[in-house]
């Protein structure tokens, strides 16, 4: 529970929860709650995501999802640090993890908010592209939040740094694109998350081949009848 | 850059401290000018340093400016609903994952559509690239020995479900399923396999090859005389008949 607390204080405080990030308050525990927390959301919701398939399928989705995540993290994390700092930030690279962590505790929130939604989807309807579209739209709505409140959080953090304010600014939003770019291809890599219907087996990874976007285009086509995905 | 409204205040703040101290009271704080909002204790203190004048009560006002600005007053009940959500959603998922028959069927791949398939009697299904058909009877996989049996069945092309290589891996299989014909108007009894047909010779052979009288379907004399005749059953008992 004492985990789980930080949540609330992100959703309801947010704004002493980023002064004492500025101020580097209780860093390391900050990290170890939303670390605990994201990966028991990411997990619960990667579980109801695989149920679509097997049950294999859920274990697998539920141990891949938190490591999307935090892969992503880990891979992008230096390079707004080190964009930062070139602009004048003070923070450190703690700093900015936690900050990072904060947008991703909340997506992981969303998400999990999301789930019951999902799981009655995934009970009701049959059709793969349909739910794979359902769950594509629910990162995305998810995941907006949570850099929307990464970014809302870099900039009470960052108007306390130097000169460069507007110029960190910019780098903010230019690393989410870069975040969001690094992550559907992260989440490419490490499918499949919901598991075609038609492969009766368990796969852990898929080959690589094709792309997140063509993929999503494609299913897309499909659903509203332009053609079949084969 | 203050604006013209605030520089006239500020001289205004001015002449009212400059006549405060003429008058013996405390001046305003340094700080509270237009745009410089003085700090809430200072604005709320009573001025000590006059005799004649009562200590005044601090209002209420100033006290609440004085409390931290933005602690949430709702309930911190977010965190254990959330633990209950989880705790909810972990049971929907072990539930929804349970086998629910022996092809482990779960209660999420329940429904059927194009490429999820539930197996059932009856349900025919081929692989992409192979050209065998199979009937799905008893829990087993029946290849479907040939077309006239296909037809014979009144099945048709728009039954059979196409699958991806491997699908129908790990099914057991079942004897061919095989059609044994006859036409209205000829006592003599065919097997129909791979687009010929086998003339069994007699009742015995018949009945040794575990064929009962209800497997015989009744087809049109011509239809089954435009099938190609293939090796007797058993072998070598002379030209079959004409049916």
């Amino acid at each position: 529970m004492s985990n789980l607390a930080i949540v609330e204080t992100i959703l309801r405080d947010r704004r002493s929860f980023f002064e004492e990030i500025r101020d580097g308050k209780e860093l390391g525990a900050k990290m170890r709650a939303m670390l605990v927390s994201c990966v028991a959301f990411f997990a619960l919701y990667g579980a109801v995501m695989g149920s679509s398939h097997s049950l294999w399928q859920a274990l697998s989705s539920a141990g891949k999802l938190p490591a999307l995540f935090l892969a992503t993290l880990m891979v992008c994390a230096p390079t707004l640090y080190f964009f930062n700092l070139i602009f004048g930030s003070n923070q450190s690279l703690s700093q900015n993890v936690v900050l990072m962590l904060s947008g991703i505790t909340v997506t992981a929130v969303l998400l999990l908010s999301f789930a019951p939604v999902v799981l009655f989807f995934l009970l009701t309807t049959s059709h793969y592209q349909f739910f794979k579209l359902l769950n594509v739209g629910v990162f995305a709505i998810s995941g907006m939040v949570g850099v929307g409140f990464l970014s809302q959080g870099m900039r009470i953090v960052s108007d306390a740094g130097g000169r460069g304010g507007e110029k960190r600014r910019f780098v903010v939003r230019a690393w989410i694109l870069l975040y969001a770019f690094v992550g559907s291809q992260m989440a490419w890599t490490l499918r499949p998350f919901i598991g075609a219907p038609s492969i009766t087996g368990f796969e852990l990874f898929r080959q690589l081949g094709g792309n997140f976007y063509a993929n999503i285009f494609a299913s897309l086509g499909e659903v509203l009848g332009f053609f079949m995905v084969r | 850059m203050k604006t013209r409204l605030e520089q006239i205040i500020n001289l205004l703040t001015d002449e009212i401290e400059q006549r405060l101290r003429q008058r013996g009271l405390p001046a305003t704080a340094p700080g509270a000018r237009a745009g410089e909002a003085a700090p809430a204790e200072q604005r709320a203190r009573p001025p000590a340093s006059s005799p004649n004048h009562e200590p005044r009560a601090v209002p209420e006002r100033a006290t609440a400016e004085k409390e931290p600005p933005s602690r949430p007053l709702g309930a911190p009940h977010a965190a254990r609903l959330i633990v209950r959500l989880a705790l909810v959603l972990v049971v929907l998922i072990v539930l929804v994952n349970i086998p629910l028959n022996r092809f482990g069927t779960t209660l999420a791949t329940m429904l059927p559509d194009s490429s999820a398939w539930v197996m059932v009697d009856g349900f025919v299904v081929k692989e992409e690239d192979d050209p065998e058909i199979y009937v799905f009877q008893d829990g087993r996989l029946r290849w479907i020995s040939s077309i006239q049996a296909f037809e014979a069945y009144g099945w048709d092309w728009g039954d059979v479900h196409v699958a991806e290589d491997g699908y129908l891996d790990g099914l057991e299989i079942g004897p061919p399923l095989e059609v044994v014909a006859k036409c209205w108007n000829s006592p003599h009894v065919y097997l129909l396999e791979r687009g010929e047909k086998r003339w069994i010779r007699d009742i015995e052979t018949f009945t040794s090859e575990g064929y009962v009288w209800e497997d015989v379907r009744t087809l049109d004399c011509s239809y089954l005389r435009s099938i190609p005749d293939g090796e007797t059953i058993p072998p070598g008992s002379g030209p079959p008949p004409r049916p």
